[in-house]
């Protein structure tokens, strides 16, 4: 059976380059998620978020906040945002969930949620997996919400119209209040209205050079057989 | 039986020999070094080589390989691997006890040898396990498998986190002189797939820090120290690694090291791309700790370079990278390798000698031949000028795991003779 394209979710880094590296190259292989490693349709939805609301991305300064090193989405976001110009990008998370080295994508690091979210025009909250407290990366969820989570207080050091950001899905209570998550600075929802059209677009464009060269066929086979025709 | 080899640059380090000169071979021995133009000798000549612009040195000893074999066949066979590093100038192999079933009995011991000797390209000097199973629980029955010719004792890639289990290892091999070989990495911290840098971190893929390495080291130093067991560590990979081995020897404590040729010449960007043929255990660390394990070799504190050869049958490494297997077939690129140090200036082919020949043999126990008049001939004899292809056509090796695969390479061996007898010839 020949497949047209591929949507890949994996828990490995780079199984959706790997299947690229292995079909035919006319097959459209678009990654959902791969590992820890990227998240393309997620961060690109996201930059569309920030750009509907905050227009352009130079002077902006954006806070990345929590499970940084599991995190496929703030890689890929970092990504997006050193591409669009951003020039101040801070990451905010207890030293166990920044990986070694992120200073290396443009970005800062930041322990202290208070400073790190200081002035910020964009804040992006990451969910956090509840199996990080079984393996030794953080003491309790209660103590992390204490210290990084997401609270209509602590929301108040960011600029007055900040936006506040999620991928989903959310725990509330421990990475961010209900408040917020459903206060008008969340944007929370209109990511996920934001993210349909998005990979509505991203299948269209990767489909496109297929249907192209399925048409250019059909009229090829089908000027052959008028020309037995005739 | 006389073989020729005229003209080349000889390159004896435990002679401090340097020059141009020929060699006849007879019946084995070495019967001259000098200018054959003028003696004369009568009878046959079976084999004569010109060697204008070439190296011959003695014969490499590698202190860390994987040759495969009883149940992994599919990834080589001792007869192809020992054919392989015939071909990279080696005539002694130390392999790593970690075979399938492992290395912890006599019969195995004697199993491999037998292959190895019905083969004929190598002889083998194996490294037996440390513990049974190389599970970290019981002792093997050291004395017994030194007695079977067995060089030294480890556990291979299996940390021993026991630190009771591990004093009384080395305590039973210091009672009978016997050597010990660690791989330092410590087995928590060392549980992911790469380098743990920037690298690893864009990539997402999990990170090994470099103080798996450094803990690992301090860690069975202090237990040297204390027992007295004579220390070998195989494949150290980064810059804090060497500076904890320099420190050591400057302390008196009796340790040797020896670094892998892949990590003496990549880096984990190599990885980029998620390139499954250069993930390694130990990993691939960033350029100033390869420029530290270059400077190791020169200084002495790195006393060999192994091949850490491993070689893989191709479904091994055709998965998403960290579901791959690590390891990297080394052999048949590992002369090229050192030309690229060579010709970077970064070492010369004497240091390369030296931690592939005269340091490596000692540290094995083996008795050092070298090119010396009326001793048996283990000689190696590299074209530093050879360009080629590595393709399927030409490498020896049965792993398909080569990172340098269809590449154009320089230099190659020409000639290798073990205990006078042509081993591989090209």
């Amino acid at each position: 059976m020949h497949s047209d394209m591929f949507v890949v979710r994996h828990s490995d880094s780079g199984a959706a380059h790997f299947i690229a590296e292995q079909v035919t190259p006319n097959v459209a292989i678009i990654n959902a998620g791969d590992g820890r490693h990227a998240h393309p349709t997620q961060a690109m939805l996201d930059m569309l978020t920030i750009r509907r609301h905050k227009g352009r991305f130079e002077p902006l300064s954006v806070a990345i906040v929590g499970d940084i090193s599991h995190s496929r989405v703030a890689r890929d976001q970092i990504h997006a945002l050193k591409t669009l110009g951003c020039k101040d990008i801070r990451l905010v998370g207890p030293n166990t969930l920044m990986p070694q080295g992120i200073e290396n994508m443009g970005v800062t690091t930041h322990s202290n949620m208070d400073s790190g979210i200081s002035g910020a025009d964009v804040i992006i909250m990451l969910r956090l997996q509840t199996e990080r407290m079984a393996s030794a990366f953080l003491p309790s969820a209660g103590e992390y919400f204490r210290l990084y989570g997401l609270t209509t207080a602590r929301l108040s050091q960011a600029k007055p119209d900040a936006i506040v950001m999620h991928p989903g899905p959310i725990n509330r209570g421990i990475e961010i209040e209900s408040a917020v998550a459903d206060g008008p600075q969340s944007m929370i929802l209109n990511q996920v209205g934001y993210g349909i059209a998005l990979r509505m677009a991203v299948m269209s464009m990767a489909m496109s050079g297929q249907m192209q060269q399925r048409q250019t066929q059909a009229s090829k086979s089908s000027s052959l057989i008028g020309e037995k025709k005739i | 039986m006389r073989i020729i080899i005229r003209g080349a640059r000889l390159l004896d380090p435990n002679q401090a020999l340097d020059c141009v000169a020929d060699v006849l071979v007879r019946n084995g021995v070495i019967e001259i070094i000098g200018n054959l133009t003028d003696t004369p000798f009568d009878g046959h000549v079976d084999t004569q080589v010109n060697a204008k612009g070439m190296i011959l040195s003695p014969s490499f000893v590698d202190l860390n390989t994987c040759l495969r074999d009883l149940n992994q066949i599919q990834k080589g066979t001792i007869a192809s691997e020992t054919l392989a590093a015939a071909s990279a100038g080696f005539t002694h192999l130390c392999p790593s006890p970690d075979t399938q079933p492992c290395s912890d009995s006599g019969s195995v011991i004697s199993l491999i040898k037998s292959k190895a000797e019905a083969a004929g390209f190598c002889d083998l000097l194996p490294v037996a396990a440390l513990t049974k199973d190389l599970k970290g629980a019981a002792l093997s029955n050291m004395e017994s498998l030194s007695r079977a010719g067995c060089i030294g004792f480890s556990n291979a890639g299996f940390d021993i986190s026991d630190n009771n289990v591990l004093l009384r290892c080395y305590e039973y091999a210091a009672t009978f002189g016997l050597k010990v070989l660690v791989q330092a990495q410590d087995e928590k911290l060392g549980s992911g797939h790469m380098h743990a840098g920037p690298t690893a971190t864009r990539m997402g893929l999990d990170g090994i820090p470099i103080i798996a390495e450094t803990l690992s080291i301090s860690r069975h130093l202090q237990l040297m120290q204390h027992t007295g067991v004579e220390g070998h560590f195989n494949q150290l990979t980064s810059a804090q690694g060497v500076a904890l081995i320099r420190q050591a020897k400057a302390q008196g404590i009796k340790v040797t090291a020896d670094v892998g040729i892949a990590h003496l010449c990549f880096t984990d960007s190599a990885i980029k791309g998620y390139r499954s043929q250069y993930h390694v255990q130990p990993p691939l660390r960033e350029e100033l700790d390869r420029e530290a394990l270059v400077a190791g070799i020169k200084d002495g504190t790195i006393d060999a370079i192994c091949s850490a050869h491993q070689p893989h049958e191709s479904a091994a490494k055709c998965a998403p990278f960290a579901a791959t297997e690590s390891g990297m077939a080394v052999y048949d690129m590992l002369v090229p390798l050192i030309q690229t140090l060579v010709d970077a200036g970064e070492l010369n082919w004497m240091h390369a000698i030296v931690a592939l020949s005269s340091n490596s043999a000692s540290i094995a126990k083996n008795e050092i031949t070298g090119l010396t008049v009326g001793k048996r001939a283990n000689l190696t004899l590299i074209d530093p000028n050879h360009s080629w292809t590595l393709d399927e056509a030409s490498q020896l090796s049965h792993g398909t795991n080569q990172a340098l695969a269809n590449q154009t390479l320089k230099a190659r061996v020409k000639l290798t003779l073990k205990q006078g007898q042509i081993s591989y010839a090209l």
